[in-house]
């Protein structure tokens, strides 16, 4: 392996630690957790009530973000919007793909996790991620 | 409930924390640990320094602080900025956050999502 020695350690050089990172990757996507999220949300891409209905729903969702912002919608204006929400969250293969989407993070969660105990630094933080993603 | 890892998987991540902790950029950010670790003094103004941002924070919040108290905070910023063993922390803290997030990029770009937003507990 190639490695250098600094102040008596032996370093690893950043090509060999991004091996270890792809190969990190790569058994990561091997993983049901990982393979059932990929078949999800293909089939939710590939699904075209769910594709129409997250369309309308987002559509929406746009035209009211002003008053959403401010939050100022009138009750039919909320109404609408919540019926759109929940004709697109209903949707078998949104479900699904939610369902398996929280599986996978939950599996991620747990990687990063192990990852930030063993090098003193919360990983999802100091690579930009904050509280709400 | 609790997630059990596959042995690949167990072996993969095994293999890239001890290959992260053995970078150049992990090496000198626990080296610089270890060095402020033993020097109290610097500990010392490290804790004057949360206190006192803390003590002003809180007063602008509530409108009312005053010069005196932004001068004793700008003088800790400064007595840190001229410490050795404060600034090198913080500066190998910097390299092995940027180290970090190349080694995210590597992950992410396989995988094909952001790997630390799936990894991030989200609390809002």
């Amino acid at each position: 392996m190639d490695i250098k020695v600094f102040d008596d350690i032996e370093i690893a050089p950043a090509s060999v630690v991004k091996r270890a990172a792809r190969d990190f990757a790569a058994a990561l996507s091997e993983t049901p957790q990982s393979k059932a999220f990929k078949q999800a949300a293909e089939q939710f891409r590939q699904d075209q009530s769910a594709q129409e209905a997250v369309k309308a729903f987002q559509e929406k969702q746009m035209s009211l973000r002003p008053l959403l912002m401010l939050n100022a919608l009138s009750p039919e204006q909320r109404s609408e919007l919540e019926s759109l929400q929940s004709a697109f969250v209903n949707q078998p293969v949104v479900q699904e793909y939610f369902k398996a989407q929280t599986e996978f993070a939950s599996l991620c969660q747990t990687l990063g996790d192990a990852i930030s105990e063993s090098i003193g630094l919360n990983y999802a933080a100091a690579c930009g991620v904050s509280c709400c993603g | 409930m609790q997630t059990v890892l596959s042995p690949q998987l167990q072996e993969a991540i095994q293999s890239l924390i001890d290959n992260l902790l053995a970078s150049e950029a992990f090496v000198q950010y626990q080296q610089a640990h270890a060095h402020l670790g033993t020097n109290s003094e610097a500990h010392t103004l490290l804790e004057q320094l949360t206190q006192s941002q803390g003590r002003v924070r809180q007063k602008q919040a509530s409108g009312g602080v005053n010069q005196a108290e932004l001068d004793s905070l700008r003088l800790l910023q400064q007595r840190v900025q001229r410490t050795p063993v404060i600034m090198e922390y913080a500066q190998s803290q910097q390299g092995a956050v940027s180290f970090l997030r190349e080694i995210n990029s590597e992950i992410s770009e396989l995988l094909g999502i952001d790997f630390a937003t799936f990894a991030n507990h989200s609390t809002c």
